[in-house]
């Protein structure tokens, strides 16, 4: 793929996905929570524009669910029940990034009809806005840790290669020694150090701020060494032959440099680390419930039981692929795009 | 044998700052296992402060960390208060397991990358070659925990293979023979999960430090000479493009290891990761630190095979 | 000539080692790159440095245009002794002892613009607002000879031969007496030379500047010096006004280097003959 084609549809990517997930109120029939005992592990609605009759319907419409007596914990379609789709309803109101309140979904159907499109859970939960409920989550944990770790990098990277010396060797043996701990022990270590019951929100930072503080050793030893190189410009020699102060330096000609290091590295880390919290709650020392996150989404898959007779529920973790690429592909499009621009 | 001198030491410098990191860690978690048993009105506070004592959990940090340290260089780990065995027993079993696991899958995908990052590497730019990198990128953007999944899933549902444990119910039965079998059937499934973590990155570093290789002057003057193409691949070409990987095998030691935990969890592999987290929920912190300490002991020790591999395979390294 | 032009700027005995770390054992070890450096240069004038690759020019170039630190010696200019001056003090001397350097490209930070690259200089030493720095760095644009429209391009946008106007735009900008050109000329071609060749004579003109010269190229150095200094393994083996260093070569190091250089004639002879 062209260079700049590449980076063009791996940024369109990235901002649609981001903007469905932080619209997930808009794009979500359900809340996260709103549970319906009467469809558990009920499979994805299909869609239907032909009825019973053989008429053609211009608007899609579902068909209700009943419980099949035959076969225990299967659903029949009763085709009596027609249930169309509306679009732009007002309906629950939600938060969009908890600033404003908002009522108008994209799509939904009247009760007691269900549109389910990614099936239902054990608690009769729309899969579908789970999903997109704890990408909110995931994502914003992977976001904020990337960050974080990048941020501690540049700092690390940034005095380690400027000035040399003692404290480039104390700062790279450190992050030698973090890099030589497998990070996913550490990471459970540092949870195991946290006690078990805590608040949501404490896990969540917990989780996030020890990602970050681990895992600041490789870009640090990344930004450290475009440092090493940036200095030594004749450009930035050139700036001190004017009398220019260290900080001038850095901040104006060094760090500059960096750009497109930081960049590929936070679209690198940033799926690392929402597959670091997906693998913690999926394995319960996460995230729990009620909140969603796509760990949680997947945990149920651990029992036997519902992997072999629930098949959509494995539908949530394929959903992750194109969302992670359009990370790695955006995470390529910069390499490629900074080493043409660096001489 | 100053290079080998330097990278023993250093490893060994390593491994102690390492041990010292995750004790200290763990002696700043607020609670420990007896936060139980203090709810427990019927036991009285003095028990448990007996009971502490007893296990040397009282005494001052620096203490508890010489005597934790002192043991571990005799080969005691402690004493695991939940499951009410050694520590060392158990680090030793699943230890084993893991890496019977982790070996096994480091093989396997080695085994699969080499000729596949070879064969591609030759056949640049051919339709099996493109094939071959959509496949790889496709592995790559997806997430372990969907390749786990994706295996269970086929497990369960053709039964092929058994979906978890290291040994079926009456193994002990089996003869010699019939045990290894058994163990090969529940073997495979967690070691092609594993291995599948970091095949296709291999395949993409093969194949392109094959491509660096093929095209230098001294295997062009090879060919110029009428050697014929295999013998070329293998004499000439591989052992110089073996350097980056052998570099490779040290990184991929430390992914492995992270990756190993999930799939030991999902598919009820007794190695080190089960026993892990359900030391977590257990609350058992000398055997969750014991476990850091045990996976950070192999990969230092791997990169350092990686690196005595290294100095062996680089003449030039050994010139000094 | 000679002694009746006021001597600008004076080295005693300037030394310096560069520390290096054996590729292979990690030792570190000692190279020499000048020693008992004593020079002159002439206000007005054009002195040209020679000597080939590795004596040391490019590093006594750096020390002079206080970018590295000598060992041991004194450099006097305008009366001060230049390395014992605090960081302050040494401020407005750096803009009257610039440098430019081989390769412009390098030189310039491909992200900023031509015209915020010239004002650089004055931005760090706090001159002026930013509409005169602005406004002086199209005077300069000018005065190098690049159009002034082009004052938000990149380096990457311009050719190598505008790249070391820019160069030289950036190093007037706050007016020097010393120029410093470190082969400012090797990186470009016969065609490029020639026009930066009489670009800085005209400002030499205009801007009674002094020029240093460093350059390997001798017959680049019979255009465009008035006196030659010869450079030879750290130490200044000759030094005297270009033509009697063309004619009658004193030292061993410098005939060699004259017999080295071929000219038009000797070429002709031996290949056409």
């Amino acid at each position: 793929m062209k260079q700049q084609h590449k980076l063009r549809v791996a940024i369109i990517l990235l901002v649609g996905f981001q903007l469905l997930i932080l619209f997930a109120g808009f794009f979500a029939p359900y809340s996260s929570t709103a549970q319906d005992r009467r469809s558990p592990f009920a499979p994805p609605t299909p869609l239907h524009f032909f009825d019973a009759q053989g008429e053609f319907h211009a608007r899609p419409f579902v068909y209700g669910l009943k419980i099949d007596p035959g076969n225990y914990g299967a659903y029949r379609i009763d085709s009596t029940q027609r249930y169309p789709i509306h679009f732009f309803t007002a309906s629950a109101s939600y938060k969009v990034a908890g600033l404003f309140t908002a009522h108008t979904h994209l799509f939904s159907v009247e009760e007691p009809g269900r549109i389910l499109l990614l099936g239902s859970d054990g608690y009769g939960r729309d899969q579908l806005s789970r999903f997109l409920y704890g990408g909110q989550l995931s994502l914003l944990a992977g976001l904020i840790a990337a960050t974080l770790s990048v941020g501690v990098g540049i700092i690390m990277g940034g005095l380690a290669g400027f000035y040399g010396g003692w404290l480039d060797n104390l700062l790279m043996r450190g992050a030698e020694l973090l890099l030589a701990l497998p990070w996913l022990y550490l990471l459970f270590a540092v949870r195991a150090a946290l006690p078990l019951q805590v608040t949501q929100s404490q896990v969540f930072l917990m989780l996030v701020v020890v990602l970050g503080l681990v895992g600041w050793a490789r870009p640090a030893r990344l930004i450290r060494g475009v440092v090493l190189t940036a200095k030594e410009r004749n450009f930035v020699l050139a700036a001190r032959g004017f009398g220019a102060s260290d900080h001038y330096l850095f901040f104006r000609h060094v760090l500059p440099q960096t750009s497109g290091v930081v960049l590929t590295q936070i679209a690198l880390l940033i799926p690392q680390f929402v597959l670091a919290e997906v693998t913690l709650t999926f394995l319960g020392l996460g995230v729990g419930e009620p909140l969603a996150s796509w760990g949680s989404l997947l945990s149920s898959l651990q029992q036997y039981a519902v992997l072999s007779s629930y098949w959509w529920m494995l539908l949530p973790a394929l959903l992750l692929v194109p969302v992670f690429l359009s990370y790695y592909l955006a995470a390529d499009a910069l390499q490629e795009r900074f080493k043409s621009v660096s001489l | 044998m100053k290079y080998i001198r330097r990278r023993l030491a250093y490893a060994a410098l390593l491994l102690a700052a390492i041990s010292f990191l995750s004790f200290v860690l763990l002696q700043l978690a607020p609670g420990d296992y007896f936060d139980a048993l203090r709810m427990n009105p019927q036991i009285s506070a003095q028990t448990i402060a007996g009971i502490r004592s007893e296990y040397g959990l009282d005494r001052s940090l620096a203490v508890r960390y010489g005597h934790w340290l002192l043991s571990v260089l005799k080969g005691e780990f402690g004493y695991s208060i939940a499951y009410n065995t050694s520590v060392g027993t158990l680090l030793w079993v699943r230890s084993r397991n893991t890496l019977l696991l982790a070996g096994a899958a480091t093989t396997l995908a080695w085994l699969l990358a080499i000729p596949i990052g070879a064969w591609s590497a030759k056949n640049r730019g051919t339709w099996g070659d493109r094939a071959c990198g959509v496949a790889t990128s496709t592995l790559l953007t997806t997430p372990d925990i969907l390749v786990f999944l994706i295996l269970l899933f086929l497990a369960v549902r053709t039964g092929w293979f058994p979906a978890g444990g290291m040994v079926s119910l009456g193994a002990g039965q089996l003869d010699g023979w019939g045990q290894v079998q058994d163990v090969a059937l529940h073997l495979f499934l967690p070691c092609m999960g594993l291995a599948l973590t970091i095949t296709p990155a291999l395949i993409r570093h093969v194949r392109s430090a094959m491509i660096e290789v093929l095209e230098s002057p001294f295997v062009r003057a090879a060919r110029g000479h009428g050697i014929a193409s295999t013998r070329v691949l293998f004499r000439y070409a591989f052992p110089v493009a073996a350097n980056p990987l052998i570099s490779l095998l040290g990184f991929s030691i430390a992914t492995m290891l992270s990756a190993s935990v999930l799939v030991e969890v999902m598919l009820s592999w007794p190695g080190l990761g089960p026993l892990l987290v359900e030391a977590i929920f257990a609350r058992d912190l000398y055997v969750v630190m014991s476990v850091v300490m045990m996976s950070s002991v192999f990969l230092v020790v791997g990169n350092l095979v990686a690196d005595l591999l290294l100095f062996a395979n680089d003449p030039r390294i050994r010139v000094e | 000539m000679i002694g009746s032009t006021h001597a600008l700027l004076r080295t005693k005995n300037l030394k310096k080692n560069h520390l290096q770390r054996h590729p292979v054992t990690n030792a570190k070890f000692a190279v020499q790159a000048f020693a008992e450096v004593n020079m002159t240069i002439h206000a007005g004038t054009t002195l040209a440095l020679v000597g080939e690759s590795g004596a040391g020019k490019s590093s006594l170039a750096r020390c002079l245009a206080l970018l590295e630190r000598p060992d041991k010696g004194e450099i006097w200019f305008e009366g001060l002794e230049l390395l014992s001056l605090e960081r302050k003090a040494l401020l407005p001397i750096r803009g009257q002892i610039q440098i430019i350097f081989q390769n412009p490209t390098s030189a310039l930070n491909p992200r900023l613009s031509a015209a915020e690259i010239i004002a650089e200089p004055l931005l760090i030493q706090g001159r002026g607002t930013k509409a005169q720095q602005r406004a002086r760095a199209l005077e300069l644009m000018d005065q190098v000879g690049l159009p002034p429209g082009w004052k938000s391009r990149t380096p990457l946008e311009f050719s190598g031969g505008q790249r070391q106007r820019l160069a030289i735009a950036r190093a007037l900008v706050l007016d020097p007496i010393l120029l410093i050109l470190d082969e400012a000329l090797s990186s470009l071609d016969l065609a490029n030379q020639e026009m930066i060749l009489k670009l800085l004579t005209d400002l030499q003109a205009l801007h009674g500047l002094t020029y240093l010269h460093i350059s390997h190229d001798l017959r680049l150095v019979s255009q465009f010096a008035e006196e030659v200094a010869v450079m030879h393994q750290g130490r200044i083996v000759e030094h005297a006004d270009v033509a009697t260093i063309f004619a009658e070569p004193k030292h061993p190091y410098t005939q060699e280097l004259l017999m080295a250089m071929p000219t038009l004639q000797s070429i002709c002879q031996e290949r056409f003959a």
